[in-house]
């Protein structure tokens, strides 16, 4: 077999060059068309994560507390005073990644040029952080120190609108727990770049800040919480329900019926889309091998001719169409790993940002190499590949050698 | 001396549409050890298709053929691939080399694929291009020899495994006269120096001229089978070139 494998292969690799310009398209196609599948895969995974992330990551986690009533009506007159024993000792298991408290009410945002309404919410920064991603996209200016920071922290976007820039001061009017009109200035520290919908309806301040605003007290909004994985959901929100039974607890999906439908639509898009990439580039390469295969029946049946059995032809032939396509795979992964090590700080959507907020994501993808879709994509196009030259190789080796070299 | 080669009523039916058109019509022929036989007559006679019915390139209509005193009609493709390989060395009209291999490495081809070791084929390979008087090329690759030298490389090739039977089917067809004489001269040589057993289906009146034996088929039939003196003169044929 070893002495087989030492006749055929460098046979294999030589023949290969034989016809540089068919073995490159050859190359190229495989190439392209594997570097085609990664991106998307990449791009469209990014989007799929995106809009999850968009509504999980911003403000929601993977599930809330609300004092009863406040969905329907989110404002100081539903808070709920701060977790009690029970509560705070199992928002400090094992079972919970990370947890927020905040105060959240509905507010209108003034500058020297313009009104808008907002949602105003108080947060202790620390605590943000590890649940949101607003923190990190801070561009401009600085995030919140801390839960007494009396600052504000707006959007890119709701900044642009309102023509203030940081520095600059801002009046925030808002309900209070007497239910009269509370107003106070901020000074604007600093602007997050998000999503469109995030920069123009969230506007932060520290938690402290927030409740003496507001008037009460100690009290808060709501506690947003995230857990180990998606799996320990459900046996957490029914821990939840047992130790908090008048608390309204609710997991993502339903807080975020849209977005969940979005990211489920996104994830079949994606699936669709692949099994699309796969067939037009296997096709492609189906068609190249099966020319390459075709056009040299006379000497398979050369081959045959000096002594080599027909199984030795197919495997020669294998060979060669596996050098091709570790070539041509070689060269598109190296493609589609520098496509994206191109955009280290993501992939500015430009003008189709729009699009992708309608789907939930946000205008900038992060686009990460997912090791083992590489790995499998890589394969499949690999193994369909050798599969697709093995028919016409079979074919041809089972031609009897004088009708094969009478062809011309 | 032995036979080589023993034919015993072989036919041959090709069907062009739902006509069985007739190739060989019951050839019975025997080639002995050290035969320097040519196969002559007209086109579509059958020369080429006994030739590869002997060879185990195509199978017979029915009757037997038997190479080295082994039955080749009922052999499945593995095992004529390797009758072809062990007893049987091919020169085609057309070279037929493989272009991606140098002159050495196309020599050596068949003797890796019988699993000979490294160093004594390179040995043989260096030995029988000596016998064909290819020495300084080697290491050519088929695009850089010329016709004549690329039809040596394929007795070369042929005679490698020291095969029971060299066939040949139309050698000299796409050489010039000098290269034509100079080839037959070589076979000749290796034929009575060595003992190697050579069929030739060929139109050339020079290698017809030149062989030991002489057999001319027509219709698909034996219709000459004689021995002779080499170096006769056959010119006088009227179908020959």
């Amino acid at each position: 077999m070893i002495t087989r494998a030492r006749l055929l292969m460098p046979l294999a690799w030589r023949n290969l060059w034989r016809n540089p310009r068919r073995t490159i398209i050859t190359v190229l196609v495989v190439s392209v068309g594997l570097w085609s599948i990664l991106t998307l895969a990449v791009v469209l995974g990014a989007l799929s994560t995106s809009s999850r992330d968009t509504t999980l990551k911003l403000m929601t986690g993977q599930g809330q507390i609300h004092a009863a009533g406040y969905r329907d009506d989110p404002t100081v007159a539903h808070r709920m005073p701060p977790p009690n024993t029970s509560l705070a000792r199992m928002l400090h298991s094992p079972a919970v990644q990370s947890f927020a408290a905040r105060v959240r009410v509905s507010a209108i945002v003034q500058s020297e040029y313009k009104t808008l309404p907002v949602t105003l919410a108080g947060v202790v920064p620390a605590d943000e952080r590890k649940i949101s991603v607003i923190p990190s996209q801070v561009t401009i200016g600085r995030y919140l120190d801390g839960a007494g920071d009396n600052v504000i922290v707006l959007g890119r976007d709701l900044a642009e609108r309102l023509k203030t820039r940081v520095g600059k001061r801002v009046v925030v009017m808002t309900q209070n727990a007497n239910g009269q009109l509370a107003e106070r200035a901020f000074r604007v520290a600093g602007l997050f770049a998000g999503s469109r919908r995030a920069e123009d309806e969230f506007i932060f301040t520290g938690i402290q800040t927030a409740q003496a605003f507001t008037g009460i007290g100690n009290d808060i909004s709501e506690i947003s919480f995230e857990t180990t994985s998606d799996a320990a959901l459900p046996g957490l929100i029914t821990a939840l329900h047992q130790i908090a039974p008048n608390l309204d607890v609710q997991s993502w999906k339903e807080l975020a019926p849209l977005p969940y439908a979005v990211s489920a639509y996104v994830d079949l898009i994606l699936v669709i889309w692949l099994g699309i990439a796969v067939s037009l580039v296997t096709s492609g390469i189906v068609n190249t091998q099966l020319m390459a295969v075709f056009e040299r029946t006379r000497e398979f049946g050369l081959l045959q001719a000096l002594g080599m059995r027909p199984r030795l032809v197919l495997v020669e032939v294998a060979m060669e169409s596996m050098w091709l396509n570790t070539l041509g795979i070689a060269v598109g992964l190296a493609a589609a790993i520098a496509s994206v090590r191109a955009f280290p700080n993501g992939l500015e959507l430009g003008f189709l940002a729009r699009g992708a907020e309608i789907f939930g994501g946000s205008h900038l993808l992060h686009l990460h190499i997912n090791l083992g879709d590489f790995v499998l994509y890589s394969l499949i196009i690999w193994v369909l590949g050798v599969a697709a030259t093995l028919w016409p190789a079979r074919r041809a080796s089972k031609v009897s050698p004088v009708e094969a070299m009478s062809r011309t | 001396m032995p036979n080589i080669v023993e034919c015993r009523g072989v036919t041959k039916l090709y069907r062009q549409g739902s006509i069985d058109v007739p190739a060989l019509r019951g050839i019975d022929l025997a080639i002995t050890k050290g035969d320097f036989a040519s196969l002559a007559g007209p086109s579509g006679s059958g020369k080429s298709t006994l030739l590869n019915v002997i060879g185990g390139l195509d199978r017979p209509s029915s009757g037997s053929v038997k190479v080295d005193g082994e039955e080749i009609t009922g052999l499945d493709g593995n095992a004529l691939a390797d009758l072809r390989l062990r007893k049987i060395g091919f020169v085609f009209q057309a070279y037929n080399l493989i272009p991606v291999l140098s002159a050495a490495e196309n020599v050596e081809f068949v003797l890796q694929l019988i699993g000979m070791e490294r160093g004594k084929r390179h040995a043989r390979a260096e030995e029988v291009l000596h016998d064909v008087a290819l020495d300084g090329l080697a290491n050519r690759r088929p695009s850089r020899l010329s016709g004549g030298q690329q039809q040596r490389v394929a007795v070369a090739r042929a005679l490698a495994s020291r095969p029971s039977i060299v066939l040949a089917d139309e050698p000299t067809a796409n050489l010039d006269s000098k290269t034509a004489e100079d080839l037959i001269t070589l076979m000749s040589h290796l034929n009575e120096k060595f003992g190697v057993t050579f069929l030739m289906a060929t139109h050339d009146s020079r290698v017809t001229s030149r062989t030991r034996r002489h057999i001319v088929i027509t219709d698909g039939r034996v219709a000459v089978d004689e021995r002779r003196a080499a170096n006769c003169n056959l010119g006088k044929l009227a179908w020959a070139g």
